[in-house]
């Protein structure tokens, strides 16, 4: 399964979920959205939305499903942990 | 003056503390019937990163959301964002990051890391004012998700009815008060605050149930979408 983490570099539930997901030897693709800059921010900002409803991070991506936050609960579901 | 009544200067220079933070923002959400999250390391952590995110983008914004360039949205991103989303985060009895939680929350620890909005349409009491911070025979303006709303206090009883005269949409909440009539500061258009009836035909105004617990004024409304 493809697993995809937009995240934010100063945000601490994002480092909390980077975390949980190292521990669990999960791979995944990691999107630090304000370290873009320009055209492919805003890209990264409208992906966000459009997966999320809004602008809250972070937001993983486990194939079709989207979990917004350290949601931990949610995530080992998602992941199969 | 005591400290608490001092207005707060919001100072943000170069060298900013998580003890400036704290003091400048504790009295805005104990106002709004919020305090800092009882986990007091999640709190210096997420300080932490707004004095980062200060330094680099130059104000406390929201380490768990994203400016986006567009002026009036980035501005609802500044911390603390409460009065911007007064019913979301009376449903989920925190701030998105829960940073800041209800005031009667004892234990906050379970409230963190999940970032979920509250379903549209439940009903849910919003706190938006203590009773003492509002003069009797006064009325204020308040805004929960898109609704206008004034809030009246008359001796120690509190009304909510909605903000706009059914004539010209003047600001009720700017009029006069006469007993339990709030008369509107443009044409003087008279509203009951009890029930938001007026002498005009069809012209009532909604109302709103009001609470009041523990010192704090509780209004209730459905909840609106966030975003």
């Amino acid at each position: 399964m493809n697993v995809h983490l937009y995240a934010l570099s100063t945000c601490p539930y994002c480092r909390m979920t980077k975390k949980y997901l190292d521990e669990n030897n999960v791979s995944y693709d990691l999107t630090e959205v304000d370290l873009l800059e320009g055209a492919e921010k805003d890209a990264a900002v409208a992906e966000v939305k459009r997966l999320s409803g809004g602008t809250s991070f972070p937001v993983l991506v486990a194939g079709d499903q989207v979990v917004v936050g350290f949601n931990k609960g949610r995530i080992t579901q998602v992941l199969g942990l | 003056m005591t400290a608490q009544e001092r207005p707060a200067r919001r100072v943000f220079a170069a060298g900013t503390t998580i003890a400036d933070l704290k003091e400048y923002m504790e009295p805005f959400a104990a106002r709004l019937g919020y305090k800092f999250n009882t986990e007091s390391e999640f709190v210096d952590e997420v300080l932490e990163s707004e004095i980062e995110i200060l330094e680099r983008d130059g104000d406390v914004f929201c380490p768990c959301r994203v400016r986006t360039g567009d002026a009036k949205e980035d501005a609802k991103i500044v911390c603390p964002c409460i009065p911007f989303y007064l019913d979301q985060f009376a449903a989920l009895r925190k701030c998105w990051c829960g940073l800041f939680i209800r005031t009667d929350v004892a234990d906050g620890a379970d409230l963190i890391g999940v970032i979920e909005e509250a379903e549209s349409g439940t009903t849910v009491e919003v706190p938006v004012a203590r009773l003492q911070d509002i003069p009797p025979s006064s009325a204020r303006h308040v805004k929960i998700g898109k609704r206008d709303i004034a809030v009246v206090r008359v001796g120690d009883e509190v009304f909510a009815l909605s903000n706009l005269c059914r004539h010209a949409f003047g600001p009720l909440s700017e009029g006069f008060l006469d007993g339990y009539t709030l008369v509107c500061p443009w044409h003087g258009w008279r509203y009951d605050v009890r029930n938001g009836t007026t002498d005009h035909p069809n012209a009532d105004v909604a109302t709103f149930p009001v609470s009041i617990r523990d010192g704090e004024v509780l209004v209730s409304v459905t909840v609106g979408r966030a975003h």
